[in-house]
């Protein structure tokens, strides 16, 4: 069974790891020398220097560095967005074809009379595809949390969306899915193309809606506030996940949304002043997720699509054993 | 005389279409059995049944004494050939034998080999440059190589051309001449097994309409020629399956049950081949009956 197995996907595995090869000679030299420019450039240094303290108070941040760095390399994050699609290449090539082409082409009536029960054709095949795909997204994964770290530190955040959906363990558990979805897919409509589109439909629409309605929500949001009047500001290389700012006044009633004022003390009462409007008493204010939830909102949301992965294997298995006789 | 293949009340249901409804029958081992029936009328169900690709809906079905659903060990001592001999079009003939060895117990590599060798089929070929014809006998060797008490053989011959087809049957014919091996198999043209078959299973819209070996069928099935006249109980018959009638003659298709005494009658043989069109002209039984002259 593993033999054959093997025979039937050895080109899938080939692809895969030719994909992941030329991934590799992209991402390692161009992750060595965003390294270098961000070692060179000062950065690194600036951003050591700065900590990671909550709120700042000298003129000192790294900001203009970092939008140096972080334009220099737009390409590259955009490059990291696509990346997002790797998941989904190994459902529809993997995972959608694995049952769908035996029942579409009539070799599962070979295969499953050769004396080998078709439960056990169903876990040894499902077996070996999990592990590949485990193993395949497993240094995907790796390679660009690898190549993305300058990118995060330079103030983008791991936590942003399509960043943190391409690093740390979420990238795994939507392999898994997606695989698990096309394989799925295969038992029910049992042609490759129609179980390749249900497999695509079914993982973007999961994804989106996760990222959209979910993601944001499953631990609870943090308000940091600071006032308007002083020189207090907030670390903006801490890397946390903002979901709304504005200004409140000195009762806690919203003023002003989607704006943060920051005033010196010298131009408080200006007529016309940017600050004019402002009470005394007004502070800002930022609903956010903070950088150091990072891996408990990888890990909750990583269980989630293995959860469902493994729920969609043993459904394609209960469909070929109940539903294919 | 054992049976190879036994079937009681057997019915599938396809979501609400009986692909095969209330089958009786048996196949007793050593024959080699034709399964003829139209298009539809549920040869495949039939095979998939015994080979345990499908689920009875209702009824039992007993292959070589076993219950074939889901029974592993019973797959390593049946031989099936599947409609349009599927393949995996992108393996040599030698990683075929060698997947068959790697998922049978009791595979004869050495038998593979050799039948592919004397029908002079490279082992380095890949399936997909293989003729229909080639294919046919590629799987019809899979299915050898089990050394398979029963053959089940679902139309292997109905996509090739009449060369093809001969060699095919020949092949079969030379492989299971020892008799030890049981061969059931379909096709909807009787002419395809006619010169092979001991044995005859008559399907059509999911029943089975006839059923025995074909020298006792033959020699119980007369073709009675006489004046015309109504038709009333004669002597020696004990059904009729067909009736046609001429200004001046009536010709019937009967199943005898013993001689036929009235000398009004000319009684004459029939071919397997009449006996076959004349059944599967029958209303299947429960199904309405339209248009018969009383």
């Amino acid at each position: 069974m593993i033999w054959l197995t093997w025979r039937q996907h050895r080109r899938q595995a080939l692809v895969a790891a030719l994909g992941l090869a030329a991934l590799a000679a992209v991402l390692v030299p161009t992750g060595i020398s965003m390294r270098n420019a961000f070692t060179d450039s000062g950065l690194a240094r600036c951003l050591r220097e700065v900590g990671s303290a909550e709120f700042l108070t000298g003129s000192t941040d790294c900001g203009s560095l970092a939008d140096v760095f972080t334009t220099r390399y737009e390409t590259a994050t955009t490059f990291s967005m696509l990346l997002v699609f790797l998941p989904l290449l190994a459902g529809l090539f993997w995972g959608a074809p694995l049952v769908a082409r035996e029942l579409e082409h009539g070799t599962h009536r070979l295969v499953w009379t050769q004396g080998v029960s078709r439960m056990r054709w169903a876990w040894v095949k499902f077996g070996l595809i999990i592990a590949a795909t485990t193993v395949v997204s497993a240094g995907y994964a790796l390679l660009v949390s690898w190549w993305l770290e300058p990118l995060n530190d330079a103030g983008r955040g791991r936590l942003s969306e399509l960043s943190f959906d391409v690093q740390g363990v979420v990238p795994v558990a939507y392999a898994l899915f997606a695989v698990a979805l096309g394989v799925f897919a295969g038992t029910v409509w049992q042609r490759v193309l129609p179980a390749m589109a249900a497999a695509l439909a079914g993982f973007l629409v999961l994804r989106f809606v996760v990222l959209q309605q979910v993601r944001g929500h499953v631990l609870p949001a943090l308000e940091r506030t600071f006032p308007v009047i002083g020189g207090q500001r907030p670390n903006p290389s801490l890397g946390d996940w903002i979901f709304s700012v504005g200004i409140k006044n000195a009762a806690g009633e919203v003023v002003s949304s989607g704006q943060q004022i920051q005033c010196s003390p010298t131009v408080v009462g200006q007529p016309g002043g940017p600050c004019a409007d402002f009470e005394p008493g007004a502070y800002n204010f930022q609903l956010y997720q903070p950088a150091g939830n990072f891996w408990p909102l990888q890990f909750i949301e990583a269980g989630l699509f293995t959860a469902l992965a493994a729920l969609l294997l043993f459904l394609a298995v209960w469909r070929i054993r109940s539903r294919l006789v | 005389m054992s049976t190879a293949l036994e079937a009681h009340g057997l019915g599938k249901r396809f979501k609400r279409n009986w692909a095969l409804k209330d089958c009786s029958l048996h196949v007793p081992a050593g024959r080699v059995a034709a399964l003829v029936g139209p298009n539809g009328a549920g040869k495949s169900t039939l095979l998939n049944l015994a080979v345990g690709l499908l689920h009875p809906t209702e009824g039992e079905l007993h292959v070589l004494g076993r219950s074939p659903y889901g029974d592993r060990d019973l797959l390593d001592r049946v031989g099936f050939v599947a409609q349009d001999t599927p393949l995996y079009p992108d393996f040599t003939v030698a990683e075929l034998i060698t997947m068959g060895a790697r998922l049978s117990r009791r595979w004869d590599t050495p038998l593979a080999r050799d039948r592919m060798e004397r029908l002079g089929l490279p082992l380095d070929r890949r399936v997909e440059t293989l003729s229909g014809g080639q294919r046919a006998q590629v799987a019809l060797a899979l299915a050898l190589a089990k050394r398979p008490e029963l053959l089940l053989l679902d139309e292997p011959v109905a996509s090739l051309d009449p060369l093809a087809r001969r060699e095919f049957m020949q092949v079969l014919m030379g492989a299971v001449a020892d008799g030890d091996t049981t061969v059931l198999l379909s096709s909807h043209l009787l002419g395809d097994l006619e010169r092979v078959c001991d044995y005859l299973i008559v399907l059509q819209t999911a029943h089975v309409q006839l059923l025995g070996g074909v020298d006792e069928l033959v020699s119980e099935h007369k073709a009675l020629i006489g004046p015309r006249r109504q038709r009333a109980d004669i002597a020696g018959v004990a059904a009729v399956i067909r009736e046609s009638h001429t200004d001046k003659q009536t010709t019937l298709l009967v199943r005898t049950s013993g001689p036929i005494p009235d000398p009004a009658w000319t009684v004459h043989d029939v071919t397997l081949e009449d006996l076959v069109l004349a059944y599967l002209a029958q209303p299947a039984p429960g199904r309405p009956v339209l248009g018969v002259a009383k």
